[in-house]
């Protein structure tokens, strides 16, 4: 067995600072052509800009940058995020794997077709020309140095995302592209717009070196094992995974950080995998808790076969400062109750399933149909200032009926099993009309013959029809 | 306790009869639900015997309902609710005027004591307040805290009834309320053992919120804006159920056992207090010692009348003031006119410009006060005898008008005269507009800030309230989605007449001043603005009770004359000043050309379109077009008769001598307000006091719903009169048009005079004139694009801002002819900042500035207003165009004060200083150029805007504005403009008139409401607008009726030009 943490394949060697490369009259070199290859071998770097239009940090539905990230991986080991919306890829090294620029460019646009639409791509001897081309929009390809900046005068400088102020007033002066901006005496420009804004400047021409910080996968536990025999028993499924388990605990004190969710695959000879999965309500490290509530979880697990392999997951890595022990052992004297009732939920829910356990809340509303609801068993209760209660509050029935019953009248009184004895005055309620479920009712509280106490109540407007609405316990 | 429902009340039995001591009115904002006045009807419909209105620490409501009571079979009682800091709730009634006072201050004390629109007491407050002359009512209310109940609340409730016991005694009352919330049976119990033990009696009141039932929706909804959370979270703090309002006798008699609805009416009887025995005090600080009011403004009188007539005082006019003053001392008003004479007298000595207005103003004792500059010549004194009459008990009216930008100084001086327990300003209430009530409405159903935002955009701001499902409908909202009919409705009902109250804010200048403790009449809150303070009632409920105020409103035209007086005289070494310009009758020929931009009052298109009609000859042809271009007359049909009348097209007849009496003066066609109140008395006979009470029907219909319950009286005086029944249906209807909107001669006649020195000045002084306007900005009708292309066009020399001229405000400068020019200002820089501007003119003084540098250095500016000069072309000479400018600009900045010594202290060792010559920067275009100048000048002085766009425009058939003069009546033709002005006055039915301009003119559009509807988006939303239509001539006015209206202002790229929207 061996313990796999995925990590990027390839670790980046550390490039050496880059001395300003002397800018030197070339051809202009045509993508595909004779001189691509003799302008490529000029350069030292070459990269690939992608922008991707109308992303934001989190853009539901479509890969997330990272992933998209993970799979550039396939073409160079130098992959760089430009958040929120860019990726940038160093490429020189692996053109002559792809056939050139346009094999390359063809295979990038294979890759990724899903957002083939969304996202465009340039090539350039500079990070940022690259990723500035990618964000134009015009699949421009700068393999040589020397043509470098007189493909870029034409660029806008808004690509350059730079702060507004700076912009605005670089547009004030007139100076809306970069070759504008280029034209201006550089200590001049320092002094006006700092020296970041001329390194940003210097950086895109290749005047200065520019290192984009390297890519790196968020890391997460996942191990397997293959069994010598099949098992069928729980105790010896959990006690196979005891020494993934054992693994887990050192990943996790190594890293100081706990998860939240566990899955353990097990793989039958037949049968599609059985997966069990465990939620927790607390960032968790403890290998033996994880064992039990394993082990719970497992016995309520039924298996259409016995399990040839088995295989660990982790959730998200979650940060996690661990609590000193406390001096009692929970249930003793002095345990916390809190804890305990974490645990009692865990357990629970291992047993019954997590959508089978929950909480109540109480709700403000006047309504009885609205003034309770369902909440996660382990959330705190919040005061969510909704004000005090009526007095009548008090007065609820704990069992209420999922819709009110009709019941019948006879001499002004509603029947139940027999005439029902009014006990109480009336409550009367006229609340929810701005959802459009008004309800006009006197609320009484009334006793049936054998003496069981009911929540009746009577429409305030016509025809004042009677209804059984709760039983008290 | 069904049974004790009894056969119906008979009024006189004293069991069978209740008094509501209780009751929120919308008054208690974002709480009660109801008006004063539909509380006041409702408890008249059910009988109730008094109706108490307890508003929450306000008693700004109580007029309102007072009103409404006035004569009718219910008692009103006045008073208030408290709640106090720990919790308690109390409501205070007033027994008597002493009471009233107490309760007043007790008010105050809370609200001034907190952030305007709050307050706060405590129990010392209260127990200090000396109450003896009030109820005092303590209700039992749940505490704030989560789990009490009632056997828990029963301790905390005994603490606070002993010690209501202990302060109030024989005046406190235990307040059962009973909403049938299913504890209603214990609660009583409790109180009523609690009144057991202590000795106190209890009493039944309802905490009314509501008139009817029905208002239970809204009250939940105003509840959960107050909360400021959608409704859906409001929870407990909503009612659960609509029982707090008016209920029938029958509902209480089965919840209260009777004594406690007994007692409820044996208090309404044992208060007596009413709002009419409320009398003004006038300030007695106004006499020296030793004089009476009356000898003292006889004094003042004659000193004035002596500075008005050096060569001894006429004998008519000596007659005149005689009869003036006897009339003011009958009648007891000589404290006003003392107060408004000093007032005036103190601004005058800071040479603040200011006139009065109003009935009062136009006599002679006003004119020789200097109140007014309407002299004897003027018909002064002709016009005060019919303002002031010993009959009509009619409270003297004068507003004075102050420089605006000055009249804070008179305000602070009121203050530290009177002090401010003495002094405060009226109130004005701000009611639900169809755009707050949709936007509160929106938010309490939690729709997000964008489609609130786009619901409550959709009523642009001359909408009526009919038209809301449609404009909701035309946003892209389903009129039948639910959650919008219920915010739609709710909104309705807010804004319906008269309009729900949201809270209350400052009247323009309305002050009340007064010789006692003013918190003793009526309480004082705190205003938005710091060190501000304005009592409860507004100036319709002062009006009500016969309370005087002196109204100190700021007018912009009066710092515009004072400025351009100063620049004459400081630039000729005239000596004009306000109302003493000769008649010149090139003047009236200038206004009769409607050559009217700038001048007071007759500016806007609908008195520019007058103008050629009417053609003044006269001052009192002056006053005439003030007070005939109004919704009133308009909507009355007086202006046409009027103006035929005039021309000697149609004979001036009268039906009888009283008639010719009254409308002689203006060829007998009601014009101004007060003719009609004459008209009343003369033609159909009424008195004077029912000629008062239809003066304020006109005046405050919003309040009292028209006059239209008048007809049958006027009708039927004047047939009984022996006039035809044709001319009393006329002048009826003619009235109906004043309901809307009349205009008094007695405010024309003030008006007039500025409207003559302004044209006075925009004749022979236009470049002073424009300047004066240019540095009073805001004000008046145009920007000062439209006041300098105006200028231009009569020959003014108008100068760009120059950092090495302009100063702050714009100024003349001599031309080489010795005729002024006017340089623009740097105040007309957008962004700079003015002490920036005033250091730019002392570092100037010293030396002029050699570079951008210098100026930074000297003048110690910021980058800020730096790129402010830049962006103004204002540093053209010393750098050169914009581009350039701002690139010096960014390197001039002012070093931080740490690096003042060290590392800047010399400019020249700066990195930026080595390197310099000129940048390779491109200058900027002509249209970069304009746009430019709008953005930070707010005007070009190249070429208009669409010079630039003329070929393009050409290309499309489109004409020059000149060249529409070519055209014949009747023609169709195609133009385009900015659109400098969109109106929609009430009186034109749905329409609306637009104001085109491009490089060779002007031109009137007007756009019929079908029009308009089709195409709203185009006509309220461009600024370049094409439109096709007919043109039209009508006696020398041309308007151009827009059939088609396409939004052009993509043409104009960023070009940076707002349009003014008018009412």
């Amino acid at each position: 067995m061996r313990l796999r943490v995925i990590r990027p394949v390839v670790r980046a060697e550390e490039s050496g600072s880059h001395a300003a490369i002397p800018l030197q009259p070339r051809r202009l070199s045509l993508l595909g052509s004779e001189n691509v290859r003799q302008g490529l071998l000029d350069c030292t770097e070459l990269w690939i800009g992608m922008h991707m239009t109308g992303r934001t940090e989190e853009s539901p539905g479509s890969p997330s940058l990272q992933q998209l990230a993970i799979r550039a991986q396939r073409f160079t080991p130098r992959v760089s995020l430009a958040l929120p919306d860019g990726l940038l890829l160093e490429v020189k090294g692996s053109l002559h794997l792809f056939n050139g620029a346009t094999g390359l460019m063809g295979a990038l646009a294979e890759e990724y077709t899903e957002v083939a639409r969304t996202s465009s791509c340039a090539l350039a001897p500079t990070p940022l020309a690259a990723l500035l081309a990618a964000r134009w929009g015009k699949p421009l390809v700068i393999t040589d140095k020397a043509q470098l900046i007189g493909q870029l005068t034409h660029l806008p400088l808004t690509l350059m995302r730079w702060p507004v102020e700076v912009l605005e007033r670089l547009a004030r002066m007139g100076v809306r592209t970069v070759g504008q901006a280029l034209r201006l005496p550089r200590a001049g420009f320092a002094q006006r717009f700092g020296p970041g804004v001329l390194a940003d400047l210097d950086r895109l021409t290749g005047r200065k070196a520019d290192l984009p910080r390297l890519f790196r996968p968020r890391e997460r536990f996942r191990r397997r094992c293959e069994l010598t025999y099949e098992l069928e028993s729980t105790e010896r499924i959990v006690a196979a995974l005891t020494p993934l388990l054992a693994a887990l605990g050192n990943f996790l004190r190594a890293r100081q950080c706990g998860i939240l969710k566990l899955e353990c695959l097990l793989q039958h000879r037949h049968a599609p995998p059985s997966s069990c999965v465990l939620r927790l309500a607390n960032p968790l490290t403890d290998v033996a808790r994880l064992t039990e509530l394993l082990g719970e979880r497992l016995n309520a697990l039924e298996l259409p076969e016995p399990v040839r392999s088995c295989e660990l997951r982790s959730g998200a890595l979650v940060p996690h400062a661990p609590a000193s022990h406390s001096l009692w052992q929970p249930g003793e004297q002095g345990g916390e109750g809190e804890t305990q009732s974490h645990e009692l939920v865990e357990r629970l829910q291992a047993r019954l399933g997590t959508a089978a356990v929950y909480g109540l809340q109480v709700l403000a509303g006047h309504r009885p149909e609205n003034a309770w609801g369902l909440r996660e068993p382990t959330a705190q209760y919040t005061d969510t200032g909704i004000g005090p209660p009526p007095w009548a509050a008090f007065r609820r029935p704990l069992w209420l009926l999922s819709s009110p019953l009709l019941l019948q009248e006879k001499a002004g009184l509603p029947q139940r099993r027999g005439a029902l004895r009014l006990s109480s005055e009336a409550e009367r309620i006229e609340s929810g009309w701005w959802d459009g479920s008004d309800i006009e009712r006197d609320y009484y509280i009334a006793c049936d013959i054998h003496g069981v106490e009911l929540w009746v109540y009577r429409e305030c407007l016509p025809p004042h029809r009677w209804f059984l609405h709760g039983v008290f316990g | 306790m069904r049974d004790s429902c009894g056969p119906p009340p008979a009024p006189e039995r004293r069991d069978g009869s209740y008094a509501e001591l209780h009751c929120l009115s919308n008054f208690s904002f974002l709480r009660g639900a109801s008006h004063p006045q539909e509380l006041v009807e409702r408890a008249i419909e059910l009988g109730y015997v008094a109706l108490a209105i307890t508003d929450e620490c306000s008693v700004a409501g109580v007029v309102r309902a007072h009103v409404a009571a006035r004569g009718r079979p219910l008692k009103l009682l006045i008073g208030a609710e408290f709640r106090l800091e720990c919790g308690l709730k109390l409501v205070v009634l007033a027994i008597d005027r002493q009471g009233y006072g107490r309760l007043c201050r007790l008010i105050t004390r809370g609200r001034r004591a907190a952030v305007k629109g709050d307050y706060l007491l405590r129990r010392e407050d209260v127990e200090t307040s000396g109450l003896q002359q009030c109820f005092v009512l303590w209700t039992a209310c749940l505490s704030r805290a989560k789990d009490s109940p009632p056997r828990l609340e029963e301790s905390r409730w005994r603490e606070e009834a002993r010690w209501l016991r202990q302060h109030f005694g024989v005046r406190a009352r235990i307040a059962v309320e009973l909403f049938r919330e299913g504890t209603d049976r214990q609660q009583l119990l409790i109180l009523q053992s609690i009144g057991r033990e202590l000795d106190v009696p209890l009493v039944a009141s309802g905490d009314i919120h509501m008139h009817v039932r029905e208002r239970r929706k809204l009250q939940d909804a105003l509840t959960a804006v107050r909360l400021n959370l959608p409704i859906a979270q409001a929870g407990w703090h909503l009612y659960p159920n609509g029982e707090r309002h008016l209920r029938e006798y029958e509902r209480l008699a089965r919840l209260y056992p009777p004594e406690l609805l007994a007692e409820s009416v044996a208090i309404a009887q044992a208060c007596h207090f009413c709002l009419d025995e409320l009398h003004y005090e006038y300030p007695h600080e106004l006499v020296p010692e030793g004089e009476t009011p009356s000898s003292h403004l006889h004094k003042l009188v004659e000193a004035g009348a002596r500075r008005r007539w050096p060569e001894g005082v006429p004998q008519k006019v000596r007659k005149t003031l005689q009869s003036e003053l006897a009339l003011i001392a009958e009648l007891h008003y000589e404290p006003y006119f003392l107060t408004v004479q000093d007032i005036v007298a103190y601004a005058r000595a800071n040479k603040i410009l200011c006139q009065g207005r109003g009935s009062a103003a136009n006599s002679l004792v006003c004119y020789c006060l200097e109140v007014s500059a309407v002299g004897p010549e003027r018909g002064a004194a002709l016009l005060f005898e019919r303002f002031i009459s010993r009959e009509r008990n009619e409270p003297p009216d004068i507003d004075i008008d102050f420089e605006h930008d000055r009249r804070e100084e008179v305000i602070q001086y009121i203050y530290r005269k009177y002090g401010r327990e003495r002094a405060a300003i009226a109130a004005t209430v701000i009611m639900y507009r169809p755009r707050s009530a949709l936007r509160d409405m929106a938010k309490v159903f939690g729709l997000d800030p964008d489609s609130s935002g786009r619901l409550s955009r959709v009523m642009q701001w001359w909408d009526g309230n009919e038209t809301l499902p449609e404009r909701v409908h035309e946003a892209g909202f389903d009129v039948h989605d639910p959650v919008l009919g219920r915010i739609v409705s709710l909104a309705r009902q807010l804004v319906a007449f008269p309009g729900f109250p949201r809270h209350l804010s400052q009247h323009v200048g309305g002050f009340v001043i007064c010789e006692g403790l003013l918190e003793e009449l009526v309480p004082i809150e705190n205003a938005a603005m710091p060190e501000r303070t304005v009592v409860q009632w507004d100036k319709d409920d002062l009006n009500d009770l016969g309370l005087l105020k002196v109204d100190v409103l700021g007018l912009g035209m009066l710092s515009a004359l004072r400025r351009a007086f100063a620049l004459v005289n400081g630039f000729r070494g005239t000596r004009h000043t306000l109302g003493r310009l000769p008649d010149d009758a090139a003047v009236y020929e200038m206004i009769s050309r409607a050559d009217t931009v700038g001048v007071f009052q007759i500016e806007s298109r609908a008195q520019m379109s007058m103008l050629p009609r009417l053609k003044p000859r006269c001052y009192y042809d002056l006053v005439i077009e003030v007070a005939i271009v109004r919704p009133g007359p308009i909507q009355g049909d007086m202006v046409h008769p009027y103006l035929q009348r005039r021309a000697k097209n149609e004979p001036v007849e009268y039906p009888s001598d009283a008639v010719a009496d009254v409308l002689q003066r203006t060829l007998g066609v009601p014009i101004f307000q007060e003719q009609v109140m004459q008209l009343a008395i003369a033609a159909a006979g009424f008195s004077p006091g029912e000629a008062d009470s239809l003066r304020r029907a006109m005046g405050a219909w919003k309040r009292s719903g028209g006059i239209e319950h008048f007809r049958d009286r006027l009708i039927g005086g004047m047939l009984a009169r022996g006039y035809q029944e044709e001319f009393a249906e006329r002048l009826y209807r003619q009235m109906l048009g004043f309901g809307e909107y009349g205009f008094p001669e007695s405010h024309a006649a003030s008006f007039a005079l500025l409207v003559y020195d302004s044209a006075w000045l925009k004749l022979h002084e236009p470049a002073a004139f424009a300047c004066a306007l240019l540095n009073s900005q805001p004000m008046g009708f145009y920007g000062p694009a439209q006041l300098v292309r105006d200028a231009r066009a009569h020959g003014v020399e108008v100068r760009a801002v120059d950092v090495q001229e302009s100063d702050h405000e714009c100024k003349l400068e001599p031309q080489e002819d010795g005729e002024p020019a006017l340089r623009l200002g740097m105040r007309m820089v957008k962004s700079l900042s003015e002490a920036g501007a005033a250091r730019i003119e002392k570092a100037r003084a010293a030396a002029p500035f050699t570079s951008v540098q210098d100026l930074a250095q000297r003048a110690e500016l910021d980058r800020g207003d730096l790129e402010a000069l830049a962006a103004a072309g204002a540093l053209a000479r010393l750098s050169g165009n914009r581009h350039l400018a701002y690139w010096e600009v960014a390197a001039a900045e002012r070093p931080l004060p740490l690096q003042t010594q060290a590392s800047c202290g010399d400019l020249s060792k700066r990195p930026g200083n080595l390197e310099e010559g000129r940048p390779l920067l491109e200058a900027p275009t002509e249209g970069q150029c304009i746009v430019a100048d709008y953005a930070s000048v707010g005007l070009t002085l190249g070429r208009h805007p669409l010079a630039l766009l003329r070929e393009r425009l050409s290309h499309d058939r489109i004409l020059r504005m000149d060249e529409l003069d070519r055209i014949a009546h009747g023609r169709t033709v195609r133009t385009a403009g900015i659109v400098l002005m969109r109106q929609r006055p009430q009186s034109a039915n749905g329409v609306t008139f637009l104001t085109l301009e491009d490089e060779s003119g002007q031109v009137n559009v007007i756009v019929w409401e079908s029009v308009g509807r089709e195409q709203r988006r185009a006509m309220l939303e461009s600024r370049l607008l094409e439109v096709r239509g007919e043109l039209q001539y009508q006696e020398g006015v041309r308007h151009l009726i827009a059939r088609r209206l396409v939004d052009r202002s993509a043409l104009l790229g960023q070009l940076l030009t707002c349009s003014r929207d008018f009412h």
